[in-house]
């Protein structure tokens, strides 16, 4: 999903890098309010956690093969705000590390493969909280439909710049996009689901919107370590 | 799907005239570049060609060889132009050649020649950057272009641990393959799940220890900055020699087209 140069017009890379650094900035401060510059150390690991994360491919189909995104997963673990910053400093880093995804196009790939997803997520399990009993069933139900809407408006974000800058034909790229992704999303939603389980049961303090059962200590946890 | 996310990249190997020169001179020369060749439409082309030989010029200064530039490009460019070269085909416009059942549309070639000249720019001067600069020098410079320091600091902890947990992730995938884990499917993808949430967890110790460490040793929000520079003559002749070579040439070509 990352965009390389060349791939979107001016106005487009302008517009899309207006919205990410508003929302980074946003969130920065946001974060700021919780955690404050300190424990920066633990969100570094944290997204060191994002990067090797993205390693682990899985199959999807006809031999080609998606990668793990964690945007959901760190939407779950940090709150919507710290993962959308978590997430823009892994974005950023690929673009000047390993030429991944173009310089021109950075604001477009945070917002598709963090901003939007983080949020989207974060909106679902504040809502979810609210409307649903807080069960372990109700979170990871919610966790997984989270993951896979995360990839899938993702893909639909990278198509609809794709389409507006004029580089491929609405009608080709966004069924070719959401076809692909809709399969990637799966992959995404199982490993996001069974990882959140894995960490409810080790330590149910870390995740926000955890049953009762546990002590319902918000994401807040990490910073009372510190 | 980013290839390039598996592989650490290795430090710079070479630098030749550019390894002395400020960090920040070799980010706003290399990302200027791209800048420049991406704010040019098809009819300005000669710009991309001024692009391509200060590109040239830096790589003769850092001594860089072809070889390892293809090296670094080699897991993003490839896939890029594969897609790229599907858009004559896929474009809305007038058909200008027909191959069989498909239509070549003229739209769909300027697509293709704006976008692989561009993706190619872009991706040789990140190659470049990344080739004649290490990690923490880039992030210094950003910092000093005034980067917002929690994201900065963020980096600067993630470039450290990576190469730890990212070696973290290599055993555990070689210890799930030896006990005979091989996906079929999107679904079974679930049990490396388990694998993310021991590394997150590990992370998250790894991060509080990392944290007290620090703490008993006087950290206070500010971390020693490396090797702190002034800006030379060396640095401004860089960037004047890059905007020299590359504004006269867009402002021509953009007058001609």
């Amino acid at each position: 999903m990352h965009i390389p140069d060349g791939f979107l017009d001016n106005d487009v890379a302008l517009a899309t890098g207006v919205i990410a650094a508003a929302a980074v900035g946003y969130g920065v401060r946001r974060a700021g309010r919780t955690l404050d510059e300190r424990t920066v150390p633990l969100l570094g690991v944290t997204a060191a956690f994002v990067f090797a994360a993205q390693m682990l491919n899985f199959p999807v189909a006809g031999g080609t093969s998606g990668h793990f995104l964690g945007a959901a997963l760190a939407a779950v673990l940090l709150g919507p705000w710290t993962a959308t910053v978590v997430l823009s400093v892994v974005v950023t880093a690929q673009a000047f590390m390993f030429a991944d995804g173009g310089i021109t196009a950075l604001g477009a790939n945070i917002l598709n493969m963090g901003v939007i997803g983080a949020l989207a997520v974060g909106g679902l399990m504040l809502a979810a909280r609210r409307i649903l009993p807080r069960r372990r069933s109700v979170l990871l139900g919610v966790t997984a439909v989270g993951a896979w809407s995360a990839v899938m408006l993702g893909a639909l974000a990278t198509a609809l710049q794709l389409a507006a800058s004029g580089t491929v034909p609405l009608g080709t790229v966004v069924p070719a996009m959401l076809g692909v992704h809709a399969l990637i999303g799966i992959g995404e939603a199982a490993i996001t689901v069974t990882a959140v389980a894995a960490v409810l049961a080790a330590r149910p303090d870390l995740i926000a919107g955890a049953p009762p059962a546990a002590p319902a200590v918000r994401h807040t946890a990490i910073v009372q370590e510190a | 799907m980013g290839g390039g996310c598996g592989h650490l990249p290795a430090p710079p190997t070479v630098g030749g005239r550019l390894r002395g020169l400020d960090a920040r001179a070799k980010v706003v020369g290399l990302i200027g570049v791209t800048i420049v060749a991406v704010s040019a439409p098809l009819e300005a082309w000669p710009t991309w060609v001024a692009c391509a030989l200060v590109l040239a010029a830096v790589a003769v200064a850092a001594e860089a060889r072809p070889r390892e530039i293809a090296r670094r490009a080699a897991p993003v460019l490839p896939p890029v132009l594969f897609v790229a070269a599907f858009a004559p085909l896929l474009s809305g416009g007038r058909a200008v050649a027909s191959l069989g059942p498909l239509t070549v549309s003229d739209h769909g070639l300027r697509v293709l020649a704006e976008v692989g000249a561009k993706a190619t720019i872009g991706t040789v001067a990140a190659v470049l950057l990344g080739l004649t600069t290490t990690f923490p020098e880039t992030l210094e410079a950003l910092r000093r272009m005034r980067a917002p320091r929690t994201l900065t600091l963020i980096a600067a902890f993630m470039y450290r641990y990576l190469v730890t947990l990212v070696d973290e992730v290599r055993r555990m995938r070689a210890a799930m393959t030896s006990r005979g884990f091989r996906p079929r499917s999107p679904f079974a993808a679930a049990v490396l799940g388990r694998l993310v949430a021991v590394l997150f967890l590990r992370s998250l110790g790894r991060g509080e220890r990392v944290y007290r460490a620090m703490l008993s040793r006087g950290y206070g929000g500010q971390l020693p900055a490396v090797a702190v520079g002034r800006l030379g003559a060396a640095d401004a002749a860089f960037v004047a020699v890059v905007a020299l070579a590359l504004v006269p040439a867009r402002v021509l070509a953009g007058m001609a087209a």
